[in-house]
């Protein structure tokens, strides 16, 4: 059961110790802590708990410890296995399928509106007649026979209510129903910058067919200008002046007119990345590089106060520098971002919404500051730090101590059984022990006789291999720290010692030789 | 099988798929619900998230191109509706969509249709659709769930896909047991297999051993929503009303305004996590030990007097003031429940309550009653809940004077909605045809009381009560519960012991039950245990419930004086 051991037992928990029997434990409290009846009492009701435990008939998991605060915690954790994130269920796929199946029909039917309109306004003539002409070369135009009614609102054309077409597909429709596309924007839409943007979408074949319509349209243009003066029936005179009136604009029917908006939106959407985003994304690596930092600060800070040597005081403490002035960074550009917009009662709801967001992140980083930043320990101070080294190493010299003393202890024993055993084979021994110095010996001899080139080495070329490897090491050590990069410099910092050890240790070899 | 842990996965999954940059999460308003029950705002900044907004408001903000939209909703037709609206107009960059539920893929076409702008990036079904309360607690947020004692099919249809999701967010498929004796039940297990056999190759998981899924009817145990209660948690949901975590204290005289609404949550509130089963004594003395703690804590960084004392109250600053926080919030908590039982006599009427669930005194206890509805201190509704315990418990006894308690109750003028509770919750109950007597374990209890009393003459009085589902819960884990009484849906039979169990009680659960499941769950190291309801129920609510269930009911309990006297 997950009920912790100390809590067996009639334990006071003042004195911490055990009384065989409730009636025992509560006499104790009725002598040693008169002075406290919260605690007599809350005694008493447990028992009455403990016992109905026992008959079964209370709630059992209501726990005696349940006075003491700090022991609440194991007693409520109730292991819930492993569990991962649960099932889902993805639609992407699907969605995409549908959209793009539809946006392509939408899509080519946009680039032919765009094209028209390119044509359009290409060489417009200015004069009504020439331009109606015009429009109805490039736009073949529905027949005036083909519709009864309007095709917006469905209305009956009639003296007053006049036929009228859409000069980017040719629909007919009542005045009621057009639209206007004044030229100025006609020409934003096709303007270079989209132009680049539309190129994307188009396919090069039908890029290249605008072109050659380019020239073909000219030609039927003249020719049309021949034509149009014939037919000067009430309805053109009537038409042209409602025209003229409308010279700056195209008439464009609704269904157009949605394509070619949110064509539009779609652009702004690409272009637009507003100031506060700046300041954001800026902000964010901020708070990524304050993170990594405390990373290694934290593994710093436990290995320095447990007195280990691994990593540098100084090194934290420029750390912990490094910290607070991300920190101050953090906080100098979210105050930036709150006081991007600032607003007034009468001001729109957009630029509300924008202050309110702005607001959020200034108090998220807010929080990032004093959640993380402001609870990173200080770093001890020098005699903090030597007295935690000293404790540590008068704890690894106990520890050594404790072991040189069980390693002695087993050598002891274990001398005691070679002992028994030397003496079985004192024998077998004793001839094998000459030949073992002969080759010590040997050794040693073979040191002396190289000696000479050996010292030449060292005062001439040896300085690569050895000091040549530390300095670079050494170089490395700086590097990493300018970089920040302190396991590093801990590792490699081992490497030197090591090598300066192995280094030392090969000269002295070297000096003991030569004496 | 932590529904809690669950949620927040998802939740997590979420705002990580969006990738690094401002987001704006658009809920609905059960979906708010459901993330601001595990997730504390300064949580979900840390996840970017700067702004929340309703997809159903009425004037919704303004959007803001620059930032990406979390989108988290209900699949309801009329969220669909209104997110293709919002597609075809996007307020904002780029949207991420997340629907809690299974949805149709004719509405996944719809609003692929809407997405001219191109604006969407991930459409997927997380399956949070549940209010995840404590670990091994959910509710559907469903009040009055059932009409002319049955289902409501706006409410089995949610009832359905919150059962569903809780299953798919724990990637468990169950063997389904329900209560033999209520259509309810017996009709959302249906349809639950229904859902399993349509959604199968969702519900393939890896699975050591079969988990259970137990539906019961609130019906069976209608004694458990009526008692008062003494643990933290059920006593607050009791007197003052837990709604999302929420506490609304507005009405405590004098209170300061950061305290007129509180959140008690066991995720967020370490000292509510560790206290939130303790009993009303208990947490006394704990919050007297929290205060002194306090004390001992501001005590000391009044002398601020050194750098060294500066440097240190800074750097524990956040954690002084969270501490100091909670200290507030729960002293008031404590103090205004406190304050309720001494003024409206809780105590006493408690002690009655207990008596009439557990013993069987019939006339000593109609004096008792009798006492207590006169006593003007004693609020309306516990009279009320007094009386229907006796009615409930009395029914069948031949000299019961439930007539009489009514008039007693009219006497004092309380409200004729409490007076009509009284036969409505004999209905409710259908005491006729019950099968399990709920009152049997009064032999027992009788015998243990005698026992205490003998032994030291202390007592807690008022936990007398254990809920039926403890019980049943029990029997589950042995492997007895009666097949007959708790049929399985379908022919499989779980032949071992079974080691994950969910439980759902339509018509409500309690904190009263919660806890229970909490002990079993301790006790059973082996055995996770998962309690649901339609919601979680304190008096007043279990009252709404019991009237909307008995709407169009046709009353078949009447005072035995009217009945006398259409005889005569």
């Amino acid at each position: 059961m997950a009920e912790s051991e100390p809590m067996e037992g009639f334990i006071c928990p003042i004195c911490m110790i055990d009384f065989k029997t409730p009636v025992l434990l509560t006499k104790h409290f009725e002598e040693y802590h008169k002075d406290d009846p919260e605690i007599l009492r809350s005694l008493k009701d447990l028992f009455g708990k403990a016992k109905k435990k026992i008959l079964k008939q209370d709630d059992v998991g209501d726990y005696p410890d349940a006075i003491i605060i700090k022991n609440h915690k194991h007693s409520l954790e109730i292991d819930w296995g492993p569990q991962d994130i649960g099932h889902i269920r993805s639609h992407t796929k699907y969605f995409k399928e549908i959209r793009n199946t539809r946006l392509e029909r939408f899509t080519t039917e946009n680039n032919k509106l765009l094209i028209r309109l390119d044509k359009l306004l290409n060489q417009l003539p200015t004069d009504p007649i020439e331009r109606k002409a015009y429009e109805q070369a490039i736009v073949p135009w529905m027949d005036d026979k083909d519709a009864r009614l309007c095709l917006t609102c469905a209305k009956s054309f009639n003296l007053t209510r006049r036929k009228h077409h859409c000069r980017l597909c040719g629909v007919m429709m009542c005045h009621g129903c057009s639209l206007f596309l004044s030229l100025e924007k006609a020409r934003k839409i096709i303007s270079p910058v989209s132009v680049t943007q539309d190129d994307s979408a188009l396919s090069p074949t039908t890029e290249n067919k605008s072109f050659t319509n380019r020239f073909v349209r000219t030609g039927i243009g003249l020719t049309k200008l021949v034509r149009s003066p014939s037919s000067g029936s009430l309805n053109t005179v009537l038409s042209m002046m409602s025209d003229s009136n409308a010279e700056q604009f195209f008439r464009v029917c609704q269904h157009c007119m949605n394509l070619l908006d949110s064509q539009e939106r779609l652009k702004a959407r690409h272009f637009e990345k507003p100031i506060v985003y700046q300041y954001y994304e800026k902000m964010q690596s901020q708070i990524k590089d304050a993170n990594k930092l405390l990373d290694t600060y934290n593994k710093m800070w436990q290995s320095l106060n447990e007195g280990e040597s691994t990593y540098r005081l100084v090194d934290a403490q420029m750390v912990r520098g490094k910290i607070a002035k991300i920190g101050d960074n953090i906080d100098v550009i979210s105050k930036r971002i709150a006081t991007l917009v600032t607003i007034s009662d009468d001001s729109s709801a957009m630029l509300k919404q924008e202050y309110r967001l702005n607001q959020m992140v200034r108090s998220s980083a807010m929080l990032f500051l004093k959640n993380n930043l402001l609870r990173a320990p200080p770093v001890p101070t020098e005699e903090e730090y030597e007295k935690i080294k000293r404790d540590r190493q008068e704890r690894i010299k106990a520890q050594i101590a404790y072991e040189r003393q069980l390693e002695q202890q087993q050598l002891e024993k274990q001398r005691e059984i070679q002992r028994e055993r030397h003496q079985d084979r004192s024998i077998i021994k004793s001839p094998t022990t000459p030949t073992n110095q002969m080759i010590l010996d040997q050794s040693q001899g073979w040191g002396i006789s190289n000696r000479p080139t050996g010292n030449m080495m060292i005062s001439s070329t040896s300085i690569d291999p050895f000091v040549e490897q530390m300095s670079n090491l050494k170089f490395y050590i700086k590097q990493a720290r300018e970089e920040c990069k302190f396991e590093e410099v801990a590792t490699l910092e081992k490497n030197l010692k090591e090598l300066q050890s192995a280094y030392f240790a090969m000269q002295q070899n070297d000096n003991n030789s030569q004496e | 099988m932590n529904v809690i842990t669950a949620v927040k996965y998802y939740v997590a999954k979420m705002t990580e798929e969006s990738g690094p940059g401002m987001k704006v999460l658009l809920m609905d308003k059960q979906t708010t619900s459901i993330i601001s029950l595990v997730y504390s705002q300064s949580e979900i900044l840390m996840k970017e998230v700067y702004l929340f907004d309703r997809l159903d408001a009425a004037v919704r903000n303004e959007g803001l191109k620059h930032l990406k939209c979390i989108v988290f909703i209900r699949p309801t037709e009329e969220n669909v509706r209104l997110l293709c609206n919002e597609l075809r107009f996007p307020k904002y960059g780029i949207y991420y969509i997340y629907f809690s539920n299974i949805i149709p893929k004719t509405d996944i076409k719809l609003l692929a249709e809407s997405d001219e702008q191109e604006v969407v990036r991930e459409v997927h079904e997380f399956y949070a659709d549940y209010l995840a309360i404590s670990p091994h607690l959910f509710s559907l947020g469903i009040n009055g769930c059932s009409k002319s004692l049955n289902w409501e099919p706006t409410h089995l249809q949610r009832t359905v896909q919150g059962i569903t999701a809780v299953l798919l967010s724990l990637k468990k498929c169950p063997l389904i047991r329900y209560q033999g004796s209520s259509d309810m039940c017996k009709h959302l297990a249906e349809k639950i297999r229904y859902v399993l056999t349509q959604e199968s190759n969702s519900f393939e998981f890896r699975q050591e051993s079969n988990p259970i899924l137990l539906i019961l009817d609130r019906r069976d145990d209608p004694v458990t929503p009526l008692l008062n209660q003494w643990t933290y948690q059920a006593m607050v949901h009791e007197l003052l009303t837990i709604n999302n975590n929420r506490v609304d204290l507005s009405n405590v005289k004098g209170i300061s305004k950061e305290l007129k609404e509180v959140v008690l949550s066991s995720e967020h509130d370490e000292f509510y996590a560790n206290n939130q089963y303790l009993n009303f004594g208990e947490i006394g003395q704990v919050i007297k030990d929290l205060m002194e703690e306090f004390q001992k804590k501001a005590k000391k960084h009044e002398k601020v007097e050194s750098i060294a004392d500066m440097k240190n109250f800074v750097e524990t600053y956040p954690l002084f003031k969270k501490m100091s926080g909670t200290v507030a919030k729960h002293v008031t908590v404590v103090g205004e429940l406190s304050n309720l039982v001494g003024t409206h006599n809780l105590l006493e009427v408690s002690e009655l309550e207990q008596e009439l669930s557990c013993q069987n005194e019939h006339s000593s206890q109609l004096q008792k009653i009798k006492r207590l509805v006169s006593n003007t201190r004693v609020r309306d509704i516990d009279a009320t809940r007094l009386v229907m315990l006796y009615a409930l418990h009395y029914a069948k006894h031949t000299n019961n004077d439930i007539a009489g308690l009514c008039s007693l109750l009219k006497n004092r003028d309380v409200p004729e909605r409490f007076t009509k509770l009284v036969y409505s919750i004999l209905d409710y109950s259908g005491i006729s045809t019950k099968q399990i007597n709920l009152f049997d374990k009064e032999a027992v209890a009788k015998i243990t009381k005698k026992l205490f009393k003998g032994l030291n003459g202390v007592d807690n009085i008022y936990t007398q009560h254990t809920p039926l589902l403890n019980e049943t819960i029990e029997d589950l884990i042995k492997g007895k519960l009666n097949p007959q009484v708790f049929p399985y849906l379908g022919n499989a039979v779980l032949t071992r012991r079974p080691q994950d169990i969910i439980v759902f009680i339509i018509g409500g659960t309690t904190y009263e039950e919660s806890l229970a499941v909490h002990n079993l769950n301790k006790q059973n190291p082996g055995i996770k245990i998962i309690l649901g309801g339609t919601t979680v129920h304190n008096f007043s609510s279990f009252c709404e419930e019991i009237e909307a269930a008995m709407i169009g009911v046709v009353p078949r309990y009447r005072p035995r004086s009217i009945r006398e006297r259409n005889e005569d």
